[in-house]
C-alpha cells in the first residue's frame, strides 16, 4: 500500500513538474543574480515614511479602483534599468493580430511562437537589419511585459516583439525604442573639456591645465576595495 | 584659509498625504511626525545658531508636496489638534512615571512639545516654511527644489513634456513660497538619466545632485572625481555625493545612528502600554501607531524587550562626540585630498532631512555640534552651499554623468521590479494622453481649463516615486497601490470627459478639493515646445 502511495506521488511530482515547468523558468529567467557591480555603495532609501508594523487598518473605502490593461494602441516600450538588465511592456491590438492573419493566413498566428529580439545597436542608426548582433527570447502567449538580461553595461539596445515560423521567419509586430545601459565602471575617455560659464557667475576661478591627474582615480580605486557589501538602509536599523 | 569644502544637503520630503475626507488618515500621521521629530527641531537649531551668530552655510531641498502640506490650512489645523494631544499624554505620562527611570525622558519630551507648539502656533503662524525662508533671506540656508510630486524622472523621459512639467511645476510652486526662483534642484531618489539636466536648463536651474557614481562614471572621466564639480554638456553642474562620509551617517552597521546610546526607535508607548490607557492616543479603532514617546536606548544588539532606559543627557554627549568625530574625518579626509588637486576639494554629503530627528533623534543636535566646530575649532573645513561654490570656480568640466540613482545597488530596480513594474504602462499612458490633451488644447478657458489642470495633478500625484518605493519594500502595500491606481483612474475619467465634452463639474469639484497640490497648475506646462523654444 504505502509503495502505491508512494509511487502515486512520485506521479504527481513528475506530473507537476512538468506542468510548472515553463512558470519554473519564467521566474529563474528573472531572478538571475547579475555580475557583482565593480563597485558597491550603501545605499540610502527612503527615511521619511514611518511605516507602521501592522496589517491591521481601516479598510479601504473604495474595494478595487479600475484600471484599463490595455489602451487599444500598439505599443512596445523598452526601459534600461541598471547596466544588465533592460525590462518591456507591449501591447497587441486585435487590428494587429488581425493584419498578421490577413497577411500570413488564419492559422499563422497558431502555427507561430512570440519572440523578443533583443538588438545590440550601440553606436549605429538602427534600420531594423544592421544590429552589431542579436539574441532572441522565446516567450510564452498572453505575456506582456518582460525582464531582460542583456549583462552589458554603456550598450544601446532596441527590442522586436515578433512571431517565429517554425521554419525559422521572423515577422516583427512592434518595434521599442532604444535605450542604453548606464556605465557600471570609470570612463576610458580620458581626455578633458573644460566649460567657463561667463554669463552665469561673474568672479574668476583660477584653474591649472595640465596633465591629467589619474592619482584621485586610483585612490578611488583602491577605495572600492574597503566598501562595505550590502550596508542596508538605516530605514531597516533593528527591524 | 580653509583647505577644502563641506556641502552639507538635507532633502526634506514627504509624499502628498493630505486626506481632508477623513479625520484619522494613518499616512497624515507621516507629516506630524516629521513636524515634530524633524522639521521643528531642526528649525531650533537654525535658530539657535542665528542667535548666536554662527554663520554657516547649509543646503536643504523642500519638496513641492511637502511645501503644499506645510502650507495647507486642513493640516496646520490638524496638526495643533495632534500636539494639543500629545501635550496632553505628556501630562499624563509625567505623573505615571514619577520616581521612574522613564521620567527625565518624559520631561524632556514634554517641554520639546511645548516647544513645538510655540514654534509652529505662535513664532510662525502654523507656516513653517516661512521659517525655512527666514533662514534663506538671511543667507544661512540655501534651499532647492524637487520634482513636483518626486516622480522618478528617468523613468518618464520617454515623455520629456511630463518631466518638463514636474520641474516648471516646483519651481513655480518654489517661487511663489521663497520669493525668488530655486537655483538647483534634488532629483528624486538622486535619480539621473541623460537629457533631464536639458530639461532643468530649460527651467533656469544651474545644479543638481547625483551619487557617487553618477559623477565618478561620467564620460570622459572626471579628473577629480567626485571632489568638484562637473559640468554636463548642457551647463548645468552636478554634484556627486561623496562615499566616506556618506557611510559614517547612513550605514546602519558603523553608522553613527546605531549606536548604543541613542534613542530606539521601535520602542513605542503606543505599542507598549496598556490599551485603555493608551487608546485615546493611537487610532480610534484600536489601531496601534506610534506615539512619539520612547522611552528606550539602542542598547546594542539586543532583543526589543531587553533594551534599557534611554538618557537625553548621554546621548547629547555622544551627540557631541560624533560630530567631532565626523568633523575629524572630513578634515583628514580634505588635507589628503587637497594635496593630490589644483584646487580646495568639496565632499558632499546629501541626506534624507527626516533621518535627523525621526530617525535618527539625537541628529539636528549632532547637526548643531557640527556646525559649531567647524565654525570655531578648526580652519581646514569651510561649510558651503552648490551655488557659493559655483561662484568660486565656476570653470568646471564637461562630462555626461552616468545614469544612476542612490537607491539599493545604485541604479533603477527599487523603482523598477516585480512589484511595481506594472504602473509603467499606465503611467506612460497617461502621460502620453496629458502632453496630446495639452497640445490640442491651447488657451482653453473656464470649466475645460479647470478639468485639464486636474487631470495634470492627478497625473502628477500617480506618479510620485514613493508609491513605486512602498510597492518594493512589500508594506504598506495596499496604501501605494490604491493611490496609484486612484489618481489614475481619476485621470483616465476627466480625460474622457474632456475629449467627450462632457465634463461634469461637481466631480471636478470634489477632486480639486482632495487633490488640491498646485493650484496655480498650468496644463500647458505639457505642451511640446515650438522648435525654436526647445533651442533657448
Amino acid at each position: 500500500m504505502s509503495f502505491v502511495l508512494f509511487f502515486s506521488a512520485l506521479i504527481f511530482l513528475v506530473a507537476a513538474g512538468i506542468f510548472l515547468w515553463p512558470a519554473r523558468r519564467h521566474r529563474a529567467a528573472k531572478n538571475v543574480n547579475p555580475p557583482r557591480p565593480l563597485f558597491i555603495e550603501e545605499t540610502a532609501e527612503e527615511l521619511g515614511i514611518n511605516v507602521p508594523d501592522t496589517t491591521k487598518r481601516p479598510s479601504l473605502t473604495e474595494s478595487d479602483i479600475y484600471l484599463p490593461h490595455n489602451y487599444g494602441v500598439d505599443r512596445m516600450v523598452l526601459l534600461a534599468r541598471d547596466p544588465h538588465w533592460l525590462f518591456a511592456y507591449w501591447e497587441i491590438t486585435a487590428t494587429k493580430q488581425e493584419e498578421f492573419a490577413g497577411t500570413y493566413g488564419t492559422k499563422a498566428w497558431l502555427s507561430t511562437h512570440p519572440v523578443l529580439r533583443i538588438y545590440d545597436v550601440t553606436g549605429i542608426t538602427f534600420n531594423g537589419n544592421n544590429a552589431l548582433k542579436y539574441f532572441d527570447y522565446y516567450l510564452e502567449e498572453k505575456i506582456d511585459n518582460w525582464h531582460i538580461e542583456v549583462g552589458e553595461p554603456d550598450h544601446s539596445f532596441c527590442v522586436d516583439l515578433g512571431r517565429m515560423f517554425p521554419d525559422g521567419r521572423f515577422i516583427t509586430l512592434l518595434r521599442s525604442n532604444i535605450v542604453t545601459t548606464p556605465r557600471a565602471s570609470l570612463s576610458d575617455r580620458l581626455d578633458e573639456e573644460w566649460m567657463w560659464i561667463e554669463e552665469l557667475y561673474q568672479s574668476v576661478g583660477k584653474i591649472k591645465y595640465g596633465t591629467s591627474s589619474p592619482m584621485i582615480i586610483e585612490e578611488l580605486a583602491l577605495r572600492k576595495g574597503v566598501l562595505p557589501l550590502g550596508v542596508s538602509s538605516p530605514g531597516n536599523w533593528h527591524a | 584659509m580653509s583647505k577644502g569644502y563641506l556641502c552639507l544637503v538635507l532633502h526634506a520630503h514627504l509624499p502628498y498625504v493630505r486626506h481632508p475626507e477623513h479625520e484619522n488618515f494613518l499616512e497624515e500621521k507621516w507629516l506630524y511626525e516629521a513636524i515634530t521629530e524633524t522639521y521643528i527641531p531642526l528649525i531650533q537649531v537654525f535658530e539657535k545658531l542665528l542667535a548666536d551668530n554662527v554663520s554657516f552655510r547649509l543646503t536643504m531641498s523642500l519638496s513641492p508636496p511637502l511645501i503644499t502640506m506645510l502650507t495647507d490650512p486642513l493640516l496646520q489645523d490638524r496638526y495643533v489638534c495632534h500636539l494639543t494631544k500629545l501635550i496632553e499624554l505628556a501630562g499624563k505620562e509625567e505623573g505615571r512615571t514619577y520616581g521612574s527611570s522613564f521620567h527625565e525622558t518624559v520631561l524632556m519630551y514634554k517641554k520639546r512639545l511645548q516647544e513645538a507648539m510655540y514654534i509652529f502656533r505662535d513664532q510662525y503662524g502654523c507656516n513653517l516654511v516661512n521659517a525655512f525662508k527666514k533662514f534663506q533671506d538671511c543667507g544661512r540656508l540655501e534651499i532647492i527644489t524637487c520634482a513636483s510630486t518626486h516622480g522618478y524622472l528617468p523613468f518618464m523621459m520617454s515623455q520629456p513634456e511630463a518631466v518638463n512639467a514636474q520641474v516648471r511645476a516646483a519651481v513655480d510652486l518654489y517661487t511663489r513660497h521663497l520669493g525668488r526662483p530655486p537655483l538647483g534642484i534634488w532629483l528624486p531618489e538622486c535619480a539621473y538619466a541623460p537629457g533631464i539636466d536639458e530639461i532643468l536648463k530649460r527651467n533656469g536651474l544651474q545644479f543638481f545632485f547625483t551619487d557617487a557614481h553618477g559623477v565618478l562614471y561620467a564620460s570622459h572621466r572626471p579628473r577629480f572625481g567626485i571632489f568638484a564639480p562637473i559640468y554636463c554638456p548642457s551647463g548645468v553642474a552636478v554634484f556627486g555625493r561623496d562615499i566616506e562620509s556618506s557611510k559614517q551617517v547612513w550605514s546602519s552597521q558603523e553608522g553613527y545612528p546605531g549606536d548604543y546610546e541613542y534613542r530606539e526607535f521601535y520602542r513605542d508607548i503606543g505599542y507598549d502600554l496598556d490599551s485603555e490607557y493608551i487608546k485615546p492616543y493611537i487610532h480610534p479603532d484600536g489601531l496601534r501607531v506610534h506615539t512619539g514617546f520612547k522611552y528606550y536606548k539602542i542598547t546594542g544588539k539586543v532583543e526589543l524587550g531587553q533594551k534599557e532606559p534611554y538618557s537625553p543627557r548621554r546621548a547629547e554627549e555622544k551627540a557631541a562626540e560624533h560630530a567631532g568625530n565626523f568633523m575629524f574625518n572630513r578634515q583628514h579626509q580634505i588635507l589628503h585630498l587637497a594635496g593630490m588637486m589644483e584646487r580646495p576639494p568639496i565632499i558632499v554629503a546629501p541626506y534624507d532631512a527626516e533621518l535627523f530627528g525621526h530617525w535618527w533623534y539625537e541628529g539636528p543636535q549632532w547637526l548643531e555640534n557640527l556646525i559649531r566646530k567647524i565654525t570655531f575649532d578648526q580652519d581646514i573645513i569651510e561649510l558651503i552651499t552648490p551655488s557659493d561654490y559655483l561662484k568660486k570656480f565656476s570653470c568646471n568640466q564637461v562630462a555626461t554623468p552616468c545614469t544612476s540613482s542612490w537607491g539599493n545597488k545604485g541604479y533603477h530596480e527599487v523603482w523598477l521590479c516585480k512589484a511595481n513594474d506594472w504602473i509603467y504602462r499606465h503611467l506612460h499612458m497617461a502621460a502620453g494622453m496629458m502632453t496630446a490633451m495639452a497640445n490640442r488644447r491651447n488657451g482653453a478657458r473656464g470649466l475645460l481649463r479647470r478639468a485639464l489642470n486636474q487631470a495634470a495633478r492627478e497625473l502628477m500625484l500617480a506618479q510620485s516615486s514613493d508609491w513605486a518605493f512602498i510597492m518594493s519594500t512589500d508594506t504598506m502595500v495596499e496604501y501605494a497601490v490604491k493611490r496609484t491606481k486612484t489618481h489614475l483612474n481619476n485621470f483616465l475619467r476627466l480625460y474622457d470627459e474632456i475629449e467627450n465634452n462632457r465634463i461634469d463639474e461637481g466631480w471636478l469639484s470634489d477632486l480639486e478639493f482632495r487633490d488640491n497640490i498646485f493650484p496655480d497648475m498650468d496644463y500647458s506646462w505639457y505642451r511640446q515646445p515650438a522648435p525654436e523654444e526647445k533651442a533657448v
